[in-house]
């Protein structure tokens, strides 16, 4: 059960948050959310798709495996790839608002890497922020902007009929069938047929880019698809 | 002498179809409008006209609110959103019907007809296992997980179910009159229907005997190539200008009146009722239908059985003890005679009747709405391309047509016939042989020995499949004398019953309370992927 506090260098002010990227510091998920202007660093290594969330809403999240729990880039040395989206990064972290309403770093007091023994110190002995805690200030206030832009992409989106649900089976070597269902993708064709003026206003207003950085990630399947089949390799 | 057809009559044959008049508004009008001019209209890069005539006096029903789950690919076909329908209509998720008090008026006396096909229903003789059963468990809970979501009062989605997508098959209960007037926008500004609010003070004819125009008062005449008849229960062109009679069917249906009201809830975060409920009355029935801030409550009844002054009695007394306000609470009471009964032909030269012209009978399976969305449905799929193919599509859409009324008069006589109250000449007279119709009556002695399948029920697209007589046969508590099944046909229906509580336990977690999902769609849309 998460726990989350308002930071302060007063009640927090011997925490420390381990760094490392590993399976018992909680990041083996298989999926984390990104938002339009992460795309770019995205889409190189990870695809993106969409999945609903529990009111209907569509959010873009970066795929890690095929499974509930399975980050195909996570193992015993560490998450083995240059760019770990920012909504993994700021973990523990998120922000809340204090009360009277201005956004304040929190910190998940339950996350397994918070403690006060191992890992890097919040607070400089003398009470101000260390470089660390600087550091994700500015990737939760980036994220929080980001965030924020996803609703209007989504908008355009759906305003232009460019998204469509998607199914991937897969035959890994183990012989079973996989199935990854429930996201949704950029529908191809219909983006290739939008006229002058959806297209003018889709560049416009910013999306144009992202949305062929979204086109572009799904590249990434082969490469997800060859992890897989080499963990399982492995495991046999 | 070889004899050739005048050079006029050969010009009219050929004359193409490219203005259609529809005279009367209303849902069926405007159903119709919407359903022709989303296949053949401008917003489909088509070159057909439409063109809708609305009297601003003549009130409408307005108590029509029942739909079928076709309704939700009507909507979709022309083009609305589910989200705004919803909103503008006040409608909710129906997904099916309750019968209390139909069999013996017994305590325990009620059985549902939900929309979901029982489970494994075609590869599985559920109604067999069910018969040799020892328990009593009613036929619909245990071969489908519907009724046990309308007994828990959840919503048939959720809200992140995309528009029009269904976990469990539903339809709608709404404002018929909003629908009418949600329907006119979409036509007039989406899709291309030209609306005059005008009277209609005559009909102008040709030699030949089509209609020409229809005159109205301030707009002078609308000419066209087709004209649909919607102005309900007057029928002012095919009735009233072509005097096509109607088929009376009081003999099998003897309900002939129907007393409606509005009745507010106490409690605007009332639980909202996932089906209408229709209870037997000693003569008649009442329909209850909930809304998100009232019920539609109606009594329909025989006035051969009863007066109006009794009916009206019954209904408050239904009111009251339904949780209602107290009768001096509630207004007067709307009151409508209806004729039950269809016409003799439907189409007739270039004049087609949709909706309540076309005939009506009593609201017991909610069907007067799906029969306009079929007709239009059927009057836009075989447009003919010119006058002269014309009448034989009206030739087969009156053959269709007749079938399908016959059908829904059996299919409501069905809920009546295996009664087993005596408490009134009512349902004892429902029981007399010569008020069943023929079909109905050797169909039953067939379905003494096995269940309704598709060998009775013979067209393409029945309006009524046999899942539906299913539900009813059995709820009604007939119980069929099969011979005993074989082991692997025992345990195919088995499946079938698990399969049925297995995905209702499933889905009684996941789904919402269908009030808390209408309180959502109020201010959140609908997703629409």
């Amino acid at each position: 059960m998460p726990r989350h506090a308002q930071l302060n260098n007063v009640d927090h002010r011997d925490l420390r948050v381990v760094v490392e990227r590993g399976v018992t510091w909680g990041d083996a998920v298989m999926s984390a959310l990104t938002f339009p202007a992460e795309f770019r660093d995205v889409q190189s290594r990870y695809p993106i798709v969409f999945q609903k969330a529990a009111d209907g809403s569509l959010q873009p999240v970066a795929l890690f495996g095929f499974e509930a729990g399975e980050n195909l880039f996570l193992d015993a040395r560490g998450w083995e790839s240059g760019y770990v989206p920012m909504s993994i990064e700021r973990q523990p972290f998120l922000i809340g608002l204090s009360a009277d309403g201005a956004p304040m770093v929190h910190i998940d007091l339950e996350h397994p890497r918070v403690g006060t023994d191992e890992g890097t110190p919040l607070f400089r002995p003398h009470g101000g922020t260390s470089e660390y805690l600087e550091y994700i200030s500015g990737v939760l206030q980036t994220l929080h902007d980001g965030l924020r832009e996803t609703p209007t992409f989504v908008e355009a989106l759906l305003r232009h009929d460019l998204l469509e649900s998607f199914v991937l089976d897969l035959e890994l070597d183990d012989g079973a069938q996989h199935r990854l269902a429930g996201y949704y993708t950029v529908h191809e064709e219909r983006l290739a047929q939008l006229d002058a003026a959806a297209l003018a206003s889709l560049h416009r207003d910013g999306h144009l880019q992202s949305i062929y950085m979204l086109v572009a990630s799904l590249s990434q399947f082969r490469d997800l698809i060859d992890r897989a089949r080499k963990r399982r390799a492995a495991a046999a | 002498m070889r004899c050739r057809p005048p050079v006029h009559a050969r010009s009219h044959l050929s004359r193409s179809i490219g203005h259609v008049v529809i005279v009367g508004g209303g849902s069926a009008g405007w159903l119709t409008a919407a359903i022709l001019a989303a296949e053949h209209g401008p917003a489909a890069s088509g070159e057909l006209r439409i063109t809708l005539l609305e009297s601003p006096d003549v009130p409408t029903i307005g108590v029509g609110e029942g739909t079928w789950p076709t309704m939700r690919d009507t909507l979709r076909r022309i083009g609305v959103s589910e989200t705004q329908f919803l909103r503008r209509c006040d409608a909710v998720f129906k997904q099916g019907s309750q019968f209390v008090g139909w069999v013996d008026g017994g305590a325990s006396d009620r059985y549902y007809h939900p929309f979901v096909l029982p489970q494994r229903h075609f590869d599985a003789d559920l109604p067999a296992a069910w018969a040799a059963r020892e328990d009593a468990v009613p036929f619909a809970m245990l071969a489908s997980f519907q009724p046990s979501l309308c007994e828990a009062g959840r919503a048939p989605k959720q809200a992140a179910t995309p528009e029009f997508a269904a976990v469990a098959n539903y339809a709608y209960h709404l404002d018929a009159a909003k629908l009418g007037a949600f329907l006119r926008e979409h036509c007039t500004q989406r899709l291309g229907v030209r609306h005059v609010s005008d009277h209609m003070v005559g009909v102008e004819a040709h030699e030949h005997g089509d209609i020409a125009a229809v005159r109205t008062r301030d707009n002078g005449d609308l000419h066209g190539d087709l004209f649909i008849d919607c102005t309900g229960l007057r029928s002012l062109l095919l009735g009233g200008h072509y005097g096509i009679g109607s088929v009376c069917r009081k003999d099998v249906l003897f309900n002939d009146r129907a007393l409606a009201v509005q009745v507010p809830h106490d409690d605007p975060a009332a639980p909202i009722a996932c089906q209408t409920v229709s209870t037997a009355q000693r003569n008649g029935w009442v329909w209850d239908i909930g809304l998100s801030a009232r019920r539609g409550v109606g009594h329909v009844y025989s006035s051969a059985h009863t007066s109006d002054e009794d009916a009206e009695v019954a209904l408050r007394a239904y009111i009251a003890q339904s949780g209602g306000p107290r009768a001096e609470d509630i207004a007067s009471p709307l009151k409508i005679a209806i004729e039950p009964g269809y016409r003799e032909r439907f189409w007739h030269r270039n004049c087609v009747a949709v909706g309540l012209s076309s005939g009506f009978i009593e609201p017991l399976e909610a069907s007067s709405l799906v029969l306009v969305e079929l007709a239009a449905a059927a009057i836009a799929d075989t447009l003919p391309a010119d006058r002269a193919a014309m009448d034989l599509v009206a030739h087969r859409f009156n053959a269709l047509f007749t079938y399908r009324w016959e059908r829904v008069i059996d299919f409501l006589k069905l809920h009546y016939v295996l009664t087993q109250r005596s408490d009134s000449d009512y349902w004892r007279d429902h029981r007399c042989p010569e008020t069943v119709p023929e079909r109905l009556r050797e169909q039953l002695t067939l379905w003494r020995h096995r269940a309704p399948s598709r060998y009775d029920l013979t067209h393409g697209e029945e309006i009524f499949p046999s899942a539906s007589y299913h539900y009813i046969l059995y709820g009604m508590g007939f119980r069929p004398q099969t011979p005993v099944l074989r082991a692997a046909a025992r345990e195919a229906a088995e499946d079938g019953f698990r399969e049925a509580a297995a995905l209702a336990r499933k889905m009684l977690q996941a789904l919402p309370s269908h009030r808390e999902l209408i309180d959502h769609i109020r201010t959140r849309d609908l997703p629409r992927i």
